[in-house]
């Protein structure tokens, strides 16, 4: 007999101009917890999609008790008893807790209608299975997040799910909740011989409670169904960001300057940062390293002014400033943002070319009255279209029918005409080919050899160590620790991965 | 009594009874019996234009076409009777037939489309009136049979209750029960929460979106019916004054527009309150542009008022998660 319950075995799975998955491979064993790991983009989302028949695979079998099988859509994955829980709760919030467990297969009376006494019946069965303590009339919207986060296991189990997938279910729960949803898990896989695929960035639950391990990057199997005794943390971090690629020996001219930009003394923030302290010199790139969830991204957006720094100050230029919103860090201050979300924050996809790229410079340029022409437009950004060798057809073309390489040249470009002085990059490179890739690099050593100071936020450990000048790890919205990067792979990265374990 | 204050209908009934009860004291006109009759009477059909708007509320679309599915039913019911001399109950069914059909084109389009429901029922609307113009050439049916007519005018016993209103009653109860009590109505509404989770779980938005609609093309139908019953004759302009009222009373009533949540009995009570400051400020023989802007007011005031408890619930519910 077969003991995987659920098999994927050399799936690829290619979207536009990135290949998600490549020849991935993935085997779930009946009643265990299997982590399955990866940084962003690595491609884990994709094959869940593909467990859950949002995704069809290119080319690959997916395997389920055994026999092969094709799933159309989630509603075949939900009939082979394969139920994922969301980072977004799926629970219809104004029903109650019990009508959310039944709604799909409701108990009626002799007249047809809807019997809510055996609804409260029957969904305490289920709800006792977690070992959940809660009316079934409450109303979900009245739970705490981590109730409605068992509510939606207890749902799951309900729609006889054999096969749970959890996307980063404690990333809003507190230490305390997270404690007790692991032992329930543990729990409903002892006794109801569920089967659990549990995606987390935070290692320690890792270890805590999974029994297998698949490592996903860039779309390939980094390990597969290794067991977790085999393992250690170090190993893990060093399975899930890689060595094997190569680092671009920098070039960088003028790296020396001491004529100090930007500095951070002592801030902290509402959204939870402290005792964060850093100097950005003029034309040079400072690396935020960290894993996903380590606070980068959110410190950057407090810099510029998106969210409140409450304490600590930030000097600019030598004087003590207070930044209170992103138009006034890019209009006073001259920062420019480039969001790792360049599909949601980034770019307006309905608009063209041109309109993307002019967006930050509108008020430079208009006339009195406010009045601004295509021709004007063209005039200031048509340079740095050309320079980052953007290719579209005009200027009129929409973004959304841009490749992704492409829509971050752009992205780019829109911070180049605002002519910006300091300039956060995040994950600039996220589902962007190697070509693309390398051109985005060399970019960035020229921005700053040209005087722009850069602060680049990546979870790509070789970009990090080929571009950067100093790194600056962060964990769990703290600094650990400042690199001086040498550009030598095997000591830079050794010396980070200290520090992130510290 | 802390679940009665709970619940949506709940501020809307002591409305009503405050206000009643003040006009009254003030003046007793208010309670006279040709008053009362004439209240119930423009309640009637309000009640089901509400219910009939409420519906699509609940699943998170707008029906623009409520008034113009009204219009074509009226007067299909009215014409069918007098040019082509159809007995009155084969009328009536042609009418519930036409609604429903009416209904089952904008559901249909707008799953099939995938397009707004509010942009799809703008352009029904615009059809349905144009059928209208097109069969009545603008001009009214007045050969109403007695029996119509008497049905329009009748009151049960010696009491000033008009007939009519048995049919909005029954039909509110109905509806009640629908969206509280089946499977189909609670699907409905776990729609208008989520669309998303609704299909996760396995809701056939079509059905949902579908279903919501006929049963919105049967009220309308209904609700333009018994106009023609109470003005004696079918007129081309019934219904064009419907879509307004239509979403004001079950806004009144706390539903969302964005869908998932409507109330029948708040929605009933909403119909209620505009119904009784309209004829108030009739009685106190104030300038009709009043209505109006009370009829604003009233609605600013009931979406601040929502707006308010759901804050403080979301209050409550950050201190019991930080326990």
């Amino acid at each position: 007999m077969n003991e995987f319950c659920l098999e994927i075995s050399s799936a690829n799975k290619s979207f536009p101009g990135v290949k998600a998955l490549d020849q991935a491979t993935f085997q779930l064993r009946k009643a265990s917890i299997h982590a399955l790991l990866g940084e962003n983009g690595a491609g884990k989302s994709t094959l869940i999609k593909i467990i859950t028949g949002v995704h069809k695979q290119d080319s690959g079998k997916l395997i389920i008790n055994g026999k092969e099988e094709t799933l159309n859509n989630p509603n075949d994955a939900t009939k082979f008893g394969i139920s994922v829980v969301h980072q977004e709760r799926n629970l219809i919030r104004r029903f109650s807790v019990g009508e959310n467990l039944m709604l799909n297969n409701m108990p009626k009376t002799a007249l047809g209608l809807i019997d809510y006494n055996e609804i409260a019946i029957q969904s305490k069965k289920w709800l006792k299975i977690l070992d959940l303590d809660i009316d079934p009339n409450t109303l979900v919207s009245d739970l705490t997040v981590a109730k409605m986060q068992l509510c939606e296991i207890a749902k799951a189990l309900s729609l006889k799910a054999k096969i749970l997938l959890l996307d980063e279910p404690t990333s809003s729960l507190s230490p305390q909740e997270s404690k007790i949803l692991f032992s329930l898990l543990k729990k409903i896989v002892r006794e109801e011989g569920v089967s659990i695929v549990f995606v987390s960035h935070k290692l320690e639950e890792v270890f805590n409670i999974c029994d297998d391990v698949t490592v996903l990057r860039d779309g390939q199997n980094a390990c597969t169904s290794e067991d977790i005794k085999n393992l250690d943390r170090q190993k893990l971090v060093r399975l899930m960001i890689g060595r094997d690629e190569q680092i671009v020996k920098s070039t960088r001219k003028n790296q020396n300057t001491k004529d100090t930009i930007l500095a951070l003394k002592n801030v902290k923030t509402e959204l939870g940062h402290k005792n964060i302290n850093l100097e950005l010199n003029r034309s040079e790139i400072i690396g935020l390293y960290g894993l996903v969830g380590a606070g980068r991204t959110e410190l950057m957006k407090c810099l510029i002014g998106q969210d409140k720094i409450t304490d600590g100050e930030v000097i600019i230029n030598g004087k003590k400033v207070t930044i209170n919103s992103p138009k006034s860090a890019l209009e006073k201050f001259k920062i420019g943002y480039i969001s790792e979300d360049r599909k949601k924050e980034g770019l307006i996809l309905i608009h063209n070319v041109l309109d993307n790229t002019s967006i930050t410079v509108w008020s430079q340029i208009k006339k009195a009255i406010g009045f601004v022409s295509d021709g004007m437009i063209s005039k200031k950004v048509d340079p740095y279209i050309s320079q980052l060798e953007v290719k579209t057809p005009s200027n009129y073309q929409l973004i959304s029918n841009l490749s992704g390489g492409n829509q971050q040249k752009i992205s780019v470009a829109k911070w180049l005409a605002a002519g910006t002085d300091i300039l956060i990059i995040d994950e600039p490179t996220v589902g962007i080919d190697i070509k693309t890739k390398a051109y985005l690099h060399e970019l960035i050593i020229k921005l700053a050899d040209d005087g722009t100071s850069i602060i680049l936020i990546s979870s790509d450990m070789p970009e990090m160590i080929s571009l950067a000048d100093k790194i600056i790890v962060m964990n769990n919205f703290q600094m650990n620790g400042i690199v001086e990067n040498n550009h030598d792979y095997d000591s830079v990265s050794s010396k980070i991965m200290e520090y992130i374990h510290t | 009594m802390a679940a009665l204050f709970k619940k949506d209908w709940f501020g809307l009934l002591i409305v009503v009874i405050v206000s009643g009860l003040a006009i009254a004291v003030l003046k007793p006109a208010f309670l006279s019996p040709f008053n009362l009759y004439v209240l119930m009477v423009s309640i009637s059909y309000m009640l089901i234009i509400a219910l009939a708007q409420m519906i699509i509320i609940a699943i998170g679309q707008m029906n623009l076409s409520v008034g113009a599915i009204g219009g074509l039913v009226a007067i299909s019911f009215s014409g069918l009777m007098e040019v082509q001399q159809v007995s009155v109950p084969v009328a009536v069914l042609i009418g519930l037939i036409i609604g429903m059909l009416c209904g089952f084109l904008n559901g249909y389009i707008t799953v099939r489309s995938g397009i707004s429901a509010f942009i799809i029922t703008l352009a029904t609307l615009y059809i349905f009136k144009g059928i209208n113009l097109g069969i009545t050439e603008a001009e009214p049916f007045y050969n109403i049979p007695e029996t119509v007519k008497n049905f329009g005018n009748a009151k049960i016993g010696n009491t000033p209750i008009p007939f009519l209103i048995i049919i909005p009653i029954i039909i509110t109860f109905l509806m009640w029960i629908f969206m509280n009590r089946t499977e189909t109505g609670r699907h409905m509404l776990a729609y208008g929460n989520s669309v998303q989770s609704a299909e996760l779980i396995g809701i056939s938005s079509s059905k949902v979106v579908i279903t919501a609609h006929v049963i919105s093309g049967f009220l309308a139908a209904i609700a333009g019916m018994l106009v023609v019953c109470r003005l004696q004759l079918g007129t081309p302009n019934i219904g064009d004054s419907w879509l307004l009222p239509s979403f004001a009373a079950p806004v009144i009533g706390g539903a969302i527009l964005a869908g998932g949540k409507v109330d029948v009995i708040a929605t009933s009570l909403g119909v209620l309150i505009v119904a009784i400051i309209s004829q108030a400020l009739v009685i106190f023989k104030i300038d009709p542009f009043f209505v109006q802007i009370f009829l604003g007011v009233m609605i600013l005031l009931a979406v601040f008022v929502n707006r308010y408890r759901e804050y403080k619930q979301e209050a409550r519910r950050k201190i019991f998660s930080s326990e």
